[in-house]
Parts: structure tokens; sequence; C-alpha cells
């Protein structure tokens, strides 16, 4: 068997012609019997993805975790399409830790990156079109006909007028060797595939059926709240627990790696016993740091120039020579993902096995950290996947899992580990904040000359090692861990750039003199992704920027930026898309329009907003947005993903940030950390390019550009050049 | 001893009664549609109906509700209103994460009782208290009147039904 590498499907683009033959290495030939899929006899899994019953379901095993995006829709829909069968009739269940589910673009089982239809696209076609296969051959020698003569429909052999469910065909389809090769199906026959049917977990989720880590109940459960540190880096110095003791059901405190634990009957006396509990905190580094002395701090880092990212042509004498120059400086704060359901996880540690019942985006990994920290092997964790009450990056990191191990490994009991809304926001892992420089110039053309970009702040990668080796390499020593993490900071202190701390500051336009530069400046806060990483506060920047210039230079800001895209035709479709729409809208009175456009995640972008400013208050009437993900699985779920990025994006451009005083984050919940609400919703229009072009991301790049495109739009409205995140506080200041 | 009615069943507590209604509910009761989210009454993630009034129950002391009707998303009136909105939310594909949706749905269903024809601003209005992270908003708005749409049809036909059974 060979494997159909990304670049031959792209190649042979089995979407646009159709019928390619295909060989296909595919996870689950190997060993069934390891797979968590539980099973009665009868039952045929002929991969870790499906699994038929005698009485006619089909259970699909989705791989990757959803958390809203619409994962479990999009990949059930790929697989029920190869295996001719409408998607409702699957039963789609959520996948446990098994090496067969991880992400074909990463090599384990993490979700994430926008990658899930566009890295399981061609496995889950092939697996579906496999079986398909299979239930043919099956049929004819159950019928006793040539397989020629068979056709399938909706889940049915055909053969005439006579219809045979695929079911009948169980036993004999078990026998038979899966094809090694097989016809992906002609896109032109899809029946479902580009087709917009609401989704499949939309009942569970209207009816509060649905199952979410929070809501996992075991006997003999107990409740844990883990009492942290008020700044990052203290460590526990000693805690007095007569107080948390005396209250009601708290049964036991322990304290673990990351802070003292409360564990009682329920949680809201574990919370009471958490309030109650004294803690005596070591001193920390970040002690008194402000969100101005962080900014300090990086203002003096970009001063010192950072590291060379890019650099093309002479940016220096580009500008020298520049007809018309813009320089601006930009500020991107600290933010919280906020998923509504806060971190929980239930970990029951057990002698020689244990069990994890949580949504997280690493399954696998979290699996692997239940061992590591119960001194057991993966192989005896049983991890049971549950819905994600939103991901965004945060559920990525499994800080909850590891502490409800240890809680566990301490009790013996099953424990159920809530963090509170305080916790979610003071406890860590933000999107770092960022300290941007741009320096752009113009020829006398009035065309983009040269583009010197620098962003200084702290870099996700680092944690991402602390986080992720110890999960991916459970033998690996903490030491060990702690050493790589070090290193990685000391690389990106003089040596290497973190890419994702700059991607997006610089290639969507054409300019021939470019330099990107990268400062790095650790103070310990813990930063991770969070949704569109770096391209949330890089397409703020270089987006503002285009539109300064095109005001530079004369020009009208679609075409100024079309005029900059002639070789990048996909993202020029969707800014002349958008185009469209900017030149032919009329604002109502009082209001102005916003534009801006990214590339990310594979996925082009552009975006109109429709603002008025108000006694100094912005409201976003209207967005249209255009995108091109290349073929749309499902193009309802591609709208909701833009809607859905627009909105989380707008709370940042809006009023997002967390702010540092005494060394401790200042905002506790939703008062002080607001989120956008109803009533300042705007409406949405979206686009989706027509495309045959293979599927790409859509939970990310709908968001990084409505903050540019309402800023610029702020600007014809009050002639006032926001350049600090979030634009309410910019506007109160300017 | 504290005594209410959840979704019609009498039911009784021995839990501190500053122990908020919705971990009650969720702890002792093992009804895990209404969600926990911000613990402040800021997010409406934990909306319930008491005696028919959309509540946040996450900071509703267990004292509050003796001797009155509890009603959760799993004891929505699975006619009427509650259907009405269920239906709209699965048709229109509201839901995304679907943690807020409970809650989200509990509110809708109390405004709906209140008003069947609600314009934008008292949609809004309404429905500002509970936060989507997800950001469905669009969608929540569409659905509540699509709903609303339902249901005023469905009184028409039952007015003309009526009209015909008495004539």
């Amino acid at each position: 068997m060979s494997t159909l590498s990304r670049r031959s499907f792209l190649r042979h683009s089995a979407l646009a012609g159709g019928g390619l033959l295909v060989a296909f290495t595919l996870p689950g030939c190997s060993t069934p019997p390891s797979l968590p899929v539980p099973r009665e006899s009868g039952d045929f899994v002929p991969n870790a993805f499906l699994k038929f019953t005698a009485d006619g379901a089909v259970h699909f095993y989705c791989p990757r975790d959803e958390m809203g995006q619409g994962v479990t829709t999009g990949l059930t829909t790929i697989v029920a399409e190869g295996l001719d069968m409408a998607p409702q009739r699957l039963t789609v269940e959520l996948a446990g830790a098994h090496p067969d589910y991880a992400n074909p673009g990463m090599g384990f089982q993490v979700t994430g990156g926008s990658t899930s239809v566009k890295e399981h696209f061609t496995q889950l076609m092939t697996v579906g079109c496999q079986m398909r296969a299979l239930f043919l051959a099956a049929a004819a020698q159950d019928l006793g006909v040539a397989e020629s003569a068979l056709g399938t429909d909706d889940g049915m052999i055909v053969h005439g007028e006579a219809r045979y469910p695929y079911a009948q065909f169980l036993a004999t389809a078990a026998t038979l060797p899966v094809p090694e090769t097989v016809d992906l199906k002609n896109a032109a026959d899809y029946r479902w595939i580009g087709t917009a049917f609401p989704r499949l977990d939309g009942e569970v989720k209207a009816t509060g059926k649905a199952v979410y880590g929070i809501d996992i109940d075991v006997p003999g459960m107990e409740h844990a709240v883990v009492v942290r540190p008020p700044v990052f880096g203290a460590k526990v110095v000693r805690f007095d627990d007569r107080a948390a003791k005396a209250v009601a059901g708290v049964r036991t405190v322990v304290e673990i790696a990351t802070g003292v634990a409360v564990v009682a009957e329920h949680f809201w006396q574990a919370k009471k016993g958490a309030e109650a509990l004294t803690v005596e905190w070591s001193a920390s580094p970040l002690d008194g740091a402000t969100t101005a002395s962080l900014r300090a701090d990086y203002a003096e880092a970009l001063a010192a120039g950072g590291e060379e990212a890019e650099s093309t042509g002479d940016v220096a004498a580009a500008l020298a020579g520049a007809t018309k120059t813009v320089d601006l400086e930009f500020w991107a704060p600290f933010l919280a993902h906020a998923p509504m359901e806060p971190m929980s996880a239930v970990v029951h540690v057990k002698g020689d096995s244990a069990e994890l019942w949580a949504g997280t985006q690493g399954p696998g990994p979290a699996g692997a950290l239940v061992a590591r920290h119960a001194g057991l092997e993966p192989a005896q964790v049983m991890v049971h996947q549950t819905y994600l009450g939103g991901g965004f990056g945060r559920r990525g990191t499994l800080t909850h899992v590891v502490e409800a191990t240890q809680i566990s490994k301490a009790t013996g009991t099953p424990i159920k580990l809530l963090w509170t809304r305080e916790d979610d926001l003071r406890g860590g892992l933000y999107r770092p904040a960022s300290l941007m420089r741009i320096r752009a110039g113009l020829d006398d053309d009035g065309r983009l000359a040269a583009w010197d970009a620098a962003r200084a702040g702290s870099n996700i990668t680092p944690e991402t090692i602390r986080n992720s080796l110890p999960a991916l390499l459970p033998g690996m020593p903490d030491g060990v861990v702690d050493f790589m993490v070090g290193l990685t900071d000391r690389l990106h202190q003089g040596w290497v750039v973190d890419h994702s701390s700059i991607e997006g500051l610089y290639e969507d336009y054409a300019v021939p003199n470019l330099a990107v530069h990268h400062a790095t400046k650790e103070h310990g806060i813990p930063v991770t992704f969070w949704r569109s990483v770096g391209h949330s506060y890089t397409a703020f920047a270089k987006e503002v920027t285009m539109d300064a210039l095109a005001e530079a230079a004369g020009q009208d800001p679609v075409a100024f930026r079309l005029a900059h895209l002639e070789h990048n035709p996909r993202l020029a479709a969707v800014v002349a898309k958008a185009q469209e729409a900017w030149n032919g809208w009329t604002p109502a009175p009082g209001r102005h329009l916003g534009f801006a456009a990214h590339h990310s995640f594979a996925t082009s972008v552009a975006q109109v907003a429709e603002v008025s400013v108000e006694d100094g208050a912005i409201r976003v009437h209207r967005v249209f947005c255009a995108v091109d993900c290349g073929l749309a699985i499902n193009p309802d779920i591609v709208r909701a993903q833009m809607e859905g990025a627009i909105m989380y994006g707008l709370t940042a451009a809006l009023h997002g940030k967390l702010d540092f005083e005494g060394g401790a984050v200042k905002q506790s919940n939703f008062h002080d950390y607001p989120i956008l609400r109803i009533n300042e919703a705007p409406k949405v229009e979206v686009v989706i390019m027509e495309s045959q072009e293979a599927p790409t991301g859509v939970g990310e790049p709908g968001l990084p550009p409505i903050a540019p495109a309402v800023a610029n739009a702020v600007y014809r409205a009050t002639g006032k050049r926001l350049t600090e995140l979030p634009l309410s506080d910019a506007l109160r200041l300017a | 001893m504290l005594r209410f009615t959840l979704n019609g069943q009498t039911v009784e507590t021995d839990l501190a009664p500053d122990t908020p209604l919705l971990w009650a509910v969720r702890d002792q009761f093992k009804l895990k549609g209404s969600k926990f989210g911000c613990g402040a009454g800021l997010c409406g993630a934990c909306t319930m109906h008491v005696d028919g009034v959309a509540q946040k129950t996450c900071v509703l002391p267990l004292a509050a509700v003796a001797g009155k009707a509890v009603t959760t998303i799993e004891g929505l009136d699975p006619q009427g209103v509650g259907a009405a909105l269920q239906a709209a939310w699965v048709a229109e594909s509201v839901s995304q994460c679907g943690y807020c949706q409970s809650g989200q749905i509990m509110a809708a269903a109390a405004l709906l009782e209140a008003n069947p024809n609600p314009t934008e601003a008292e949609l809004e209005t309404a429905m500002a208290g509970n936060i989507c992270r997800c950001g469905c908003y669009p969608r929540i708005k569409n659905a509540i009147q699509t709903a609303a749409a339902t249901l005023a049809q469905d009184a028409l036909f039952t007015d003309a039904m009526a009209e015909e059974v008495s004539a």
C-alpha cells in the first residue's frame, strides 16, 4: 500500500476530476481489538471510524473534537458521502483515545488550527468509499450476481428494482478483505457535500441532553475546587485548612502542584471551603507587574530590534526614498478565551487503571497526562470524550486534567474538578499581548515600496512544549521537559523567531522591500493558542496600516489592496467580491464603512463593517463577509463559523482586555471582562466563493479581519486612527 | 428540609439554604441541562423558570424557591412554546458548542409566554442577559422570530377550528 500524499491529492484533484483511483494506508486496519469501540457479537468494526450493527445502525467514531465548530456534522458528511448513505442515518460517537484517531496533519490526537476538514477529507472519503465497495462485493457474492449489476442508494444495495439494506450483507462483508484501492466518489455525484442541512447535534443541544465534561457523574464522585496563586509563578508556602474543613460537606484538603484543592461532597461546598482556606504564597518574579510595566518592557524590546524573521530587498533604502510613509504602533492586550463551560474534568485513578471524562481538544494527550501523573501506562487509561462547551484553543492545554489526576490519586475517589469563572479569567493561558510597529512607504506611483514590521511580546511555543511534551513523550522526566522549555525560550531570544508570533504581519500583499522582526520578552505569564493565534493581532496592525497607506496614496482602500494582490488570486477574489458590497453599499445616515481582508489557515476572508459612533460608543450594525475555504462541505456551517468568528472577534475588538495590577490579573468575571451580547450583535451576510478546490479551515479565519474593519470604519466616522485594542478604550483615550 | 416543585414533581433537599438552586438541581437532582457559566448571574447559562419567570439560578438561593414551581430545560413544555422554540433552534442550526443554549431557550420561552410577538428591541432586552461565546446571536434572533410566527399560525388555526366547531 502506498499513501496518497496531500500534494498528489491536490495535483490530481479528486474533487475536480473525480474517479481517481487511490491506494490509501488507513489507520485502523492494524489491531481492531485495541480500539476504544465497544462491540457486541455480530457487530462489524472494519476500522477505527465505523461500526456496523446487525440492526442496520452505522456508528461513526468522529476523530475530531466537537467544540461548536460543527466537526461532527462535517466529518460525518464526508464519510457518509463515500458510503452513499445520508449523514442523518449515522450515529455520531465521540472517539476515545487511540493513535488511529490522530489528526493526519499533526500525527497526534489534537483538534485545532482549523485543520479538521482539511486534513481528514481524503482519509474519511476513502474510508466511506472503501466500505461501500466492500458492501457491493459482499452483496454480489450473497445475491450471486455480478458486482457490475449492482449500485447503491442511501445505504441500500440496488439490483434492478430490488433494494437491500447494507446491513443484510454484514456477515459476508466481515469475511472479505477491505479493498486496498478504491475509486473516490466524483464531485459531480455528491449528494450531501455542498448542501446546507441542519447540524446533526442540533437536537441534543436544544433539549439540554448534550453531555459536557461538567455533566459527568460517576458513583462515589467527589467535587474539587483548587485555590491557585494570585500571581503566576508563586508557590504554596503553607496553608491553614481548619476553616475550610469546618464547612459542611468538605471532606479533605490536598496540596497539588498548582495550588491547594478542597474536596467536598458537592461543588458548592467545595467552593465555600476554598473561600475559607488561608494560603500563604511565595514571592514571584511577576510581583508588582502592571499592564504599563509589561508594555514598557515590550517597548524596550521592540526598540532594541529583535531577531530578523523575513527580509527582501532593502527596506531602509526604500523607506528613505519613499514618497509617502506611514509609521504606526499597535497594541493588543492579553485575552482569555472564556469558553462558556469553564475547565472541567472527571478523573478516577484506581490501582492499575484510570478513567478520564472530559471534553478536550486532545483526548490522546489527555489520556497520556493522566497516565503520567497517575503512575500508569497510557494503555491503562480509558478516555471518555464529551462535547466541549467551547474551545477556541483553550481546551488544548490540559492543566485541569493534570490537577484532577493529582487530586484523585491523593483521595482514591473519582474527582470532578471545576474551575470557577474567576479561575478561568485569572488562572491563565491567554492570548499573548503584543506591541507592534509597522513603517511602510509608497513610491511615486502610489504603490507599496517598503514594509518594515516588528512585534514584541511573548511566544506561545515554550508553553506549548511545557504542556504537550509530557503528553507526547510520557517517559520524559519533568527535568528534561523543563530543559526543553527553557531551551526553546532561549532560542527565541537571539536565534530563531516563533512563527506564530508574527504570522499574518506581512504575507498578504506584494511589496518589493520587506523586513520583519520579532523581539521576545517573557514574563512567565502562561499563553497559548487563542482563536486565530497570531493573526488575531497581526491582521489588526496590517489592515489598519493598509487603510492609512491607501489614504496617503489618495486611493480607495479596497482598490488599493486589490492593486497589491495580483500574485494572490484567492485573496484577490474575496476582496473583489467584498468590493461589490463596498461599492454598492450606502451606509445609513451617521454610519460609516470599514474594510479589511486577511488570509489565514489556508482560507481567505474579506469583510466590510458598517459602524456608527454615538456618544463615544462604537456600534457595529452590519457585516458583510466573503470567504474562500475551497469546497464548502456544509455551507451553513461555514456561514455559522464566519458569524461566530465575527462575534468572537468583536468581543475582542470592542471590549476584550486583561489588565495586570500588582502582578495579578485584575478582571474576574463577565462584569469586568464583558462578552458581546445580543443587543450589540450585528447582522451578518456571508458569501461563500464557489470552489471545487480542496476544503480548508473555517473555525479561525473569519476572526482576523473584523477588528481592523471596525477600526477603519471608526476612522471614517471620527477621523481618529485607532491603533490600540480594545477599540472602546482607544476611542475614549484618543 | 426545604420543599419545592421541580418539573412538576415535589422534591425535598437538606442542602444548606444558601446553596444556589443551580447546584441543587445539578448535583442533588442530577438534571444537567442547566449549566454553570459564571456563578454571578451574568451569563444566563443557568436560566430556569421559577413560577414561570426566567431566573438566573446560579445566584438564587434554595431558600428563595421554597414552595415554588421550578422548571428546567428538561421540563420545558413539550408542546406549545417550548416545542416551537426547540424546532426552530434545530431547523436553523442555532447551536454551536451548545453549552449556553438551555439557558437561551429558557429565556426565550419566558419571553414568548409573556409577549408572543416581541419587537426586535423587546427580544434583545429579554435576551441580553444570556451570553453566547460562540456568537450565535443572529440565529437566536431568527429562531425566536420563527417560533413566534409558528405559534401565531398555530393560534390562528386553533381559533379557526374553534369557530368551525361552534358554527
